[in-house]
């Protein structure tokens, strides 16, 4: 479990590390603990697997991704394992979930493609639709971004 | 971006060091010096090719719920929908998406009962009847960084 003390540990690396030589020393003064302290317990929320990831987050427009889709399937029940780690496996796709599908959304499979245009993740959905065969699917392509930030959890 | 920027981008994602001085860790696997390091990663962040650096957190795990929402919104609508859905802390992602389901967005919250019921808020506050909560059920990958 986690403390008080590793609240504000997470309180002070989910924002953004200034950048700097010593950059958890600016972070562990703020807590009101040592450095070596600071660092240890954010190896330890890593150790934990409470903190999935430290590092930096790109704007993907900027980094060449230009284009995103949700590429949404529908997997019969006893496939989604099966079919779930086969999408998983694919370079270009960075989330992988199952979900519970309701009321007239019957897609039960998601998974998320960054490439470079639109005709690139076409293109790279019917590589994975023949890689699985699954052949009911759909494309719902990114067209405008209203909000991206991260969690602020404590 | 030249090959150096693109270098330690492809090493900050995943691997930044959780050491007193990190971009000296990076700096002697990347055959850099320390200030070269900084100044490049200012530099990407002054640019914006960089958002942030810092923890991203299994939600799961630290006890909070999260869902990814669907909503069906008129046209004339959307741009009110957004601001009151947006309003929330928890509403980390949102996008409009080419399908009668073209308002996406994900919600973190203490539990799935609290982001029910501000669904519901919202919902009477827009006149936007249509939103569905769905929460993921097993997560086969979660891979945030990007080879550049």
């Amino acid at each position: 479990m986690i403390d008080d003390l590793d609240k504000e540990v997470i309180r002070l690396i989910q924002g953004d590390l200034p950048v700097e030589e010593r950059p958890f020393a600016v972070l562990a003064k703020q807590a009101g603990i040592s450095e070596q302290d600071f660092i240890e317990r954010v190896r330890n929320l890593k150790k934990e697997g409470i903190l999935r990831r430290f590092g930096a987050t790109l704007r993907h427009q900027k980094a060449g991704y230009d284009s995103n889709a949700m590429v949404a399937w529908l997997v019969p029940d006893e496939r989604v394992d099966e079919v779930g780690h086969a999408l998983a496996r694919f370079r270009e796709v960075t989330h992988c979930y199952q979900r519970r599908p309701q009321g007239d959304w019957p897609y039960n499979l998601f998974s998320m493609v960054h490439a470079g245009s639109r005709e690139q993740c076409r293109k790279i959905a019917q590589r994975m639709s023949d890689a699985v065969r699954v052949k009911d699917y759909i494309l719902l392509f990114s067209e405008k971004e209203f909000k991206k930030t991260s969690m602020e959890y404590f | 971006m030249n090959e150096t920027d693109k270098r330690i981008l492809n090493e900050i994602q995943t691997d930044f060091p959780i050491v007193s001085r990190p971009y000296l860790e990076l700096a002697n696997r990347l055959g850099l010096s320390e200030s070269e390091v900084i100044n490049c990663v200012r530099k990407l962040k002054d640019r914006d090719v960089i958002r942030r650096i810092g923890g991203n957190f299994h939600s799961s795990k630290l006890n909070f719920a999260s869902t990814l929402c669907a909503a069906k919104v008129p046209d004339e609508k959307i741009e009110h929908f957004v601001e009151v859905v947006n309003r929330y802390p928890g509403v980390t992602h949102n996008y409009m998406r080419s399908h009668d389901y073209n308002i996406w967005f994900t919600f973190i919250a203490e539990d799935m009962d609290t982001i029910d019921k501000v669904l519901q808020s919202i919902s009477a506050e827009t006149g936007v009847t249509q939103i569905r909560s769905l929460p993921a059920t097993k997560t086969f990958k979660i891979k945030v960084d990007f080879e550049v």
